[in-house]
């Protein structure tokens, strides 16, 4: 809180819950558009009341929509998992020690996670063309790497710096081994920030598309890849998009809701404190 | 780079007692041999792609910089990068003024902020192909909400869609990407502004210094490190903005809105053209290895964050 932080205006409070419906209003379209019957999809004028219809979910359903979902669900469970096992122990060591070239090592992080996932995306289908990796979920977990295991370090390192290494101190006095340290006294404290870093990891791989889109195929198929499948050639079924749509928006809202504090470290790369 | 080293020694790095010194890197190991696998490597291999004569999936002969040569001498890809520039020039300075606003707004008192702020998240934290898809329906041709509603009622927009027309359509693209994120700047720089002192308020207080004062003279400056920051964040994920632009317009129409991450895509999957596909994505990488430079070190250097 700072000193301009006082008594709430109520003409602030107006414009800015005015601003939150209108950034909303089209993901509240969207999602009206989920029940919406296809004879009035289209209608000018615009259409506000109609009879729900399920028609949109029985086509997606009919459609093994299910197995995107199971797909998506699946390799961003594993993708994340093998993140947090293989970048906890990093990002507690770049918190932590001193190590020579410990910056232009932290830098090479950064830029594997900055660089334009298209510029990865040609080599990554050449050499997985080659060792026969397209369209598995080995080939798109590894490739999910490069975006979320340099940021599950990164972000990951800051939460580690704010522990107080006083308490570990006390405990090497007492003799204690270091990965005894670690699993009793640093993992307990740690615990919430690697569910949030982890969590985040988890949304980045379920909202990706690149990667999921051109190493992927017919048995590894994401729910964001399975959206342009419903441009068809008989006309593009907007009612099933947006259910799919809003489908892939539901774990994301859970995250908005679970962890609002951790996101705005986690997008800055751990610069701002949330 | 030694420079950069020894600040990162004189830097006050918490540290417990004297390690056998491999210690910690076995800790690293693990993550430094994944990313030299997933990310170096790839590196690698597309700039010895750019430098060969590769076509339809058969890498050839070594050509030194024909690819970069074709590259540059084409007018497409200098389209790209002015579409992105373009792109970048609108949509970050007005997110970053609307955000710095908004989070003044959100610091100022709003009432029932710990609902607005998740909801103010979902934009952001949305997949972008959902995002393309969201305003695909608002912009729709006849038919969407925006189009019908608001653009055709008030004569912005003629008989044609939308995204038919060259202007209409990279505007569509950077409203698009000004909606999903300005609540995200305002969040950050909120975050921020929750985190300044409040010692040099109170002072300015008793030396009954005004609201403008006030923002310039001591907030601005306290925040400046965090605005850098986060800006250049923004700089760079704008440049390689892709999902919204693929299933927007595909880059059309024409080559109207195609940005150097879509005409890479095109140049790879659609003409099979990996040499000078290769020689842009090396060049684009580049240009974002000093963009990511200058990023960590104001936020090491400045922010103290890492």
């Amino acid at each position: 809180m700072n000193a301009t932080t006082g008594r709430s205006n109520p003409l602030w409070t107006v414009l800015a819950v005015l601003y939150a419906f209108a950034i909303l209003f089209p993901v509240i379209w969207m999602a009206s558009m989920m029940f919406k019957p296809a004879d009035v999809m289209f209608a000018r004028p615009t259409v506000f009341l109609f009879t729900p219809t399920l028609e949109h979910f029985d086509y997606v359903i009919e459609l093994g929509f299910v197995w995107n979902l199971l797909t998506s669900f699946l390799l961003c469970t594993i993708s994340t998992a093998l993140v947090v096992l293989i970048g906890t122990p990093a990002a507690y060591a770049f918190a932590r020690f001193e190590m020579r070239g410990k910056d232009d090592l932290f830098l090479f992080i950064l830029a594997s996670r900055m660089g334009p996932p298209v510029c990865l995306v040609i080599p990554f289908y050449l050499i997985f063309a080659k060792i026969g990796l397209i369209d598995t979920f080995a080939g798109l977990t590894l490739a999910y790497m490069t975006f979320n295991l340099s940021f599950y370090v990164w972000v990951l390192r800051s939460f580690c710096r704010d522990l107080p290494v006083e308490l570990e101190e006390a405990a090497a006095l007492e003799g204690w081994s270091r990965p005894q340290i670690f699993r009793r006294v640093v993992f307990p404290l740690l615990r919430n920030g690697i569910v949030a870093t982890a969590v985040l990891c988890f949304i980045f791989a379920w909202n990706e598309f690149l990667f999921a889109f051109m190493l992927g195929g017919k048995t590894v198929q994401t729910l964001p890849v399975a959206i342009p499948k419903l441009i068809t050639s008989q006309g593009v079924r907007w009612g099933e998009m947006a259910v799919v749509g809003i489908v892939a928006l539901v774990p994301v809202l859970a995250v908005v809701i679970a962890l609002q504090r951790h996101i705005v470290r986690g997008l800055t790369l751990g610069a701002v404190k949330g | 780079m030694a420079a950069v080293t020894d600040t990162a020694m004189s830097q006050p790095a918490p540290r417990i007692r004297k390690e056998r010194f491999w210690y910690p890197y076995l800790l690293i190991a693990p993550t430094m041999i994944t990313l030299v696998i997933v990310s170096l490597i790839p590196f690698l291999y597309a700039i010895y792609l750019s430098f060969h004569k590769a076509k339809y999936g058969r890498v050839g002969d070594f050509i030194w910089f024909d690819n970069y040569a074709g590259l540059l001498a084409d007018e497409r890809f200098w389209s790209a990068i002015s579409t992105a520039g373009i792109f970048v020039a609108i949509a970050v300075p007005v997110e970053f003024m609307l955000g710095l606003a908004g989070a003044m707004v959100l610091n100022h008192g709003v009432r029932g902020r710990s609902v607005l702020v998740p909801l103010l998240f979902i934009p952001t934290m949305m997949a972008p192909i959902v995002v393309g898809l969201l305003w695909k329906i608002m912009l729709a041709g006849s038919w969407g909400f925006i189009s019908y509603n608001v653009l055709e009622r008030f004569g912005i927009l003629g008989e044609t869609s939308i995204f038919a027309s060259p202007h209409l359509a990279l505007g569509a693209l950077i409203f698009v990407d000004i909606w999903q994120w300005t609540p995200f700047m305002m969040l950050a720089f909120f975050a921020g502004l929750q985190a300044l002192p409040l010692g040099p308020y109170r002072a300015a207080a008793v030396d009954g210094a005004n609201g403008a004062q006030i923002f310039f003279r001591l907030t601005l400056p306290m925040m400046s490190p965090l605005l850098a920051v986060i800006g250049l964040l923004r700089l760079i994920d704008a440049f390689k903005v892709f999902d919204t632009v693929f299933i927007l317009t595909g880059g059309g129409p024409g080559i109207a809105t195609e940005s150097p991450s879509v005409l890479a895509y095109k140049m790879t999957f659609e003409f099979w053209n990996i040499g000078e596909a290769s020689a842009l994505a090396v060049l684009v990488w580049i240009a974002f290895f000093v963009f990511c430079n200058a990023f960590y070190q104001i936020a090491k250097k400045r922010l103290n964050a890492f």
